[in-house]
């Protein structure tokens, strides 16, 4: 009978992360038992028997018994959480944080972030967060206010894809330059800080990003080089 | 394992195409955060696309190689700004191939010995793909040329030089031309569910003293292959649209295998001085010019378009607003999965049941796809490279990372002493879709069903790839430039030329100058 090949891993560790160690350990127990039922050659098994003999009942197994310990799962895609809320952590934003910063010359800064495209002079505007589809149809429906700067925790470019356009500035709190959400702001010339972490900024504060500064490059992702640009909340 | 061995050989070649993804990879995601979205579980799904292509690809590949090879596909993919290019075959064909075969093997369901005829083929067929369509470059790889890629023979150049139309920031032509840039690229990320794959860039080519070309690829933008964009694009006049831009004061500095450029200083549209806007398809003589006659037709044909495509935007963002995850899920692992769909198209024996659905050795292992572990294991796989399979011995370091792992699995050479391996992941096996497929295809000559777009791709050859003139390249014209073969297709290359038509194949930059009137 040949043995199971992941036995004898020398140097194999464990996933760096919980929920990929916790499913590709269940799933390795659960092939090891399946190769033993069905006689243990491995040849007649990878290719053919094991089709028939791991399951997407297996699967729905292996989900079921990591969430029996209490584990649940972090969300991205909004409508995981609401389709299934049970599953998965409620949504946490940044939008609840507060500002420790001292308030200067009219300025708090707020945030900061990676500049997609350097311009020529600061922006300012409204700050808005935008955080589901109910929002998104709402502007898409009544028109995105004038002066709107998006303040977005999806560095995708789908959720705000119908009304990009109309806005003054974004604010980013996830990806890179080279996200989608990054590579759009640059075709339509709108102002934008990717990566960025706020605190303080609320619907209606007055904002000023920092676009003069150096834009972030590929080389300095790679190179772990700090490049950031301000926000500030403007006071008074 | 029985029948024909492989050998050595195979195993070298193979084993160094796999680690060159490796390096590549890990390049192409440092420096990118793994790509989520509030409306898209994308993580998710590209795990889901990548089991698909695991199981799919190599039975695909080998229909489609039945009708054309891979060394033809490459040259007449190069003619047209078709998803045959360097963002779908570059890295994702393999790549995607070899994301899902890592995964099985951390799951425990497959040793990097398994399937090994099937890795061979897929490497093999991607290796002879590239080098067909880079054969203007020299190159397998945008990365093996530093990051660049010139795909394009000289007499298309020299249309583009000729024929592209001056513009300025603030004029009509400028204005017109990136609001549809901008538009058309947020359509694609929506129709693409979130992926990148229906735009892709090449270039730069040197088009002056501080002036560089970049040709930008804009896919599937029609009724097709996506049965989402059924009725919703119903007002697209063309499925695929290039527009090559000359830009100042700006170098192209990397230009990588996911289409995507950097530029020294930052790309500004402000910077782009000359324009155009072409189509094409598997049934066009290359890139056709469209409104090519005058700066106003261009500017209106731009402007009707961009129009045409907000229309499509704000209708396809509703229905996929309302969209259950499933759905999302399987659209976008299906997007995701059939990057290589156009080699079918090109071949003539596209079917849809073969590229849009989700085989159901795959669809076993939807329930672990919460956005958790989607995020978590492509981050691994892709990111951190911390699966147990990529470990390495501690002397290793790998490149970019000096750490000791290699994203891929070789083929281990012991395979060639016990002979324990296994070949193939087997055949096609059923697959099914939440999706229906009801309209028709827009092409060039029309809309056609399944049928007669296969029909007749098979009873067309373009021009530049029929035997007369498949060999005439740029290297063979560099000393052949009067002979019959190279006259003449220059002749019918500048056919649509507003500046060019009738001028041949001994041309140089002053030649064009002097005949854009410049």
């Amino acid at each position: 009978m040949s043995s199971f090949f992941w036995d004898h891993n020398k140097y194999g560790e464990a996933e760096a992360t919980n929920i990929t160690r916790l499913y590709h350990t269940a799933i390795r127990k659960l092939v090891r038992e399946k190769l033993i039922a069905a006689g243990g050659n491995w040849n007649s098994f990878v290719f053919d028997k094991s089709y028939d003999l791991i399951t997407e009942e297996d699967m729905r197994r292996v989900e079921a018994e990591v969430l029996a310990t209490g584990y649940r799962f972090d969300v991205s895609a909004v409508i995981s959480a609401k389709e299934e809320p049970e599953k998965y952590k409620p949504l946490a934003g940044q939008d609840q944080k507060e500002a420790t910063a001292e308030i200067k010359d009219g300025r708090q800064l707020v945030g900061h972030g990676d500049n997609v495209v350097t311009y020529p002079s600061n922006v300012s505007g409204t700050a808005l967060y935008i955080h589901t589809t109910e929002e998104v149809m709402e502007l898409l429906m009544n028109g995105v206010p004038p002066e709107t700067v998006a303040v977005i925790d999806d560095s995708g470019g789908t959720l705000t894809a119908p009304i990009l356009e109309h806005f003054k500035a974004i604010v980013c709190m996830g990806g890179s330059v080279r996200s989608h959400l990054g590579i759009l702001s640059r075709e339509h010339g709108i102002p934008c800080l990717m990566n960025a972490k706020v605190a303080g900024i609320r619907n209606g504060d007055r904002i000023e990003l920092n676009v003069t500064a150096p834009a972030k490059t590929a080389q300095d992702y790679q190179k772990g080089v700090e490049k950031t640009a301000e926000v500030w909340k403007l006071v008074g | 394992m029985t029948g024909n061995p492989v050998n050595y050989a195979q195993l070298l070649e193979t084993n160094n195409l796999v680690q060159m993804f490796s390096d590549e990879t890990y390049w192409l995601c440092v420096t990118r955060t793994t790509q989520e979205s509030k409306l898209f579980p994308v993580p998710s799904y590209m795990m889901l696309s990548y089991l698909n292509a695991y199981y799919r690809y190599p039975s695909l590949l080998r229909k489609i190689e039945s009708r054309m090879s891979m060394e033809e596909l490459g040259d007449r993919a190069r003619t047209i700004g078709g998803k045959t290019n360097t963002l779908t075959m570059g890295w994702t064909l393999p790549g995607f191939y070899l994301c899902g075969r890592e995964w099985l093997i951390n799951m425990g369901l497959l040793r990097p010995e398994d399937g090994v005829e099937d890795l061979i083929y897929v490497m093999d067929c991607w290796k002879r793909i590239q080098l067909s369509y880079h054969r203007n470059d020299g190159h397998i790889t945008n990365k093996e040329y530093g990051h660049r890629s010139q795909l394009l023979p000289e007499r298309e150049l020299q249309v583009y030089e000729a024929d592209l139309y001056d513009c300025k920031a603030g004029d009509a032509l400028h204005t017109a031309a990136n609001r549809f840039l901008a538009t058309v690229s947020a359509f694609q990320f929506l129709s693409h569910c979130e992926c990148r794959i229906g735009i892709c860039n090449q270039g730069p080519y040197k088009f002056g003293d501080n002036l560089e070309l970049i040709v930008r690829d804009f896919m599937d933008l029609g009724e097709g292959d996506y049965p989402w964009l059924d009725g919703v694009c119903a007002g697209m006049e063309y499925n695929n649209l290039t527009v090559p831009m000359v830009v100042k004061d700006t170098h192209f500095s990397l230009m990588d295998d996911w289409g995507s450029f950097e530029s020294e200083p930052e790309f500004r549209a402000e910077n782009i001085v000359r324009i155009g806007l072409y189509a094409s398809d598997p049934l066009t003589e290359g890139r056709v010019p469209v409104a090519m006659e005058s700066a106003q037709a261009l500017v209106a044909k731009f402007n009707q378009l961009t129009e045409q495509v907000n229309e499509a935007n704000g209708k396809l963002w509703k229905i996929i607003a309302a969209w259950s995850r499933a759905h999302m899920l399987e659209a976008g692992a299906l997007v995701y999965f059939n990057i290589p769909k156009d080699l079918a198209h090109l071949a003539g024996v596209y079917e849809q049941s073969d590229w849009m659905e989700i085989d159901e050795r795959a669809k076993r292992f939807i329930p672990l796809l919460n956005d958790e572990f989607g995020r978590d294991a492509l981050t691994e796989l892709v990111g951190l490279v911390s699966l147990p399979s990529q470990a390495c011995n501690d002397y290793t370091m790998g490149q970019h990372h000096n750490a000791p792992k290699r994203m891929y699995s070789p083929i281990p050479y012991g395979i060639l002493t016990n002979g324990d391996y296994t070949r193939s992941s087997g055949p096609l096996y059923p697959g099914s879709s939440l999706f229906t497929k009801t309209g028709k295809w827009r092409t060039s000559r029309g809309m056609l069903s399944q049928d007669e777009y296969n029909a007749a791709v098979r009873a067309f050859t373009p021009v530049a790839c029929s035997s007369e003139y498949r060999f005439v390249d740029d290297y063979w014209v560099k000393y052949h430039s009067h002979d019959k073969a190279a006259r003449e297709l220059y002749l019918r290359t500048q056919e649509n030329s507003r500046h060019l038509k009738g001028k041949g194949s001994g041309l140089k930059r002053a030649d064009i100058a002097r005949a854009r009137g410049a």
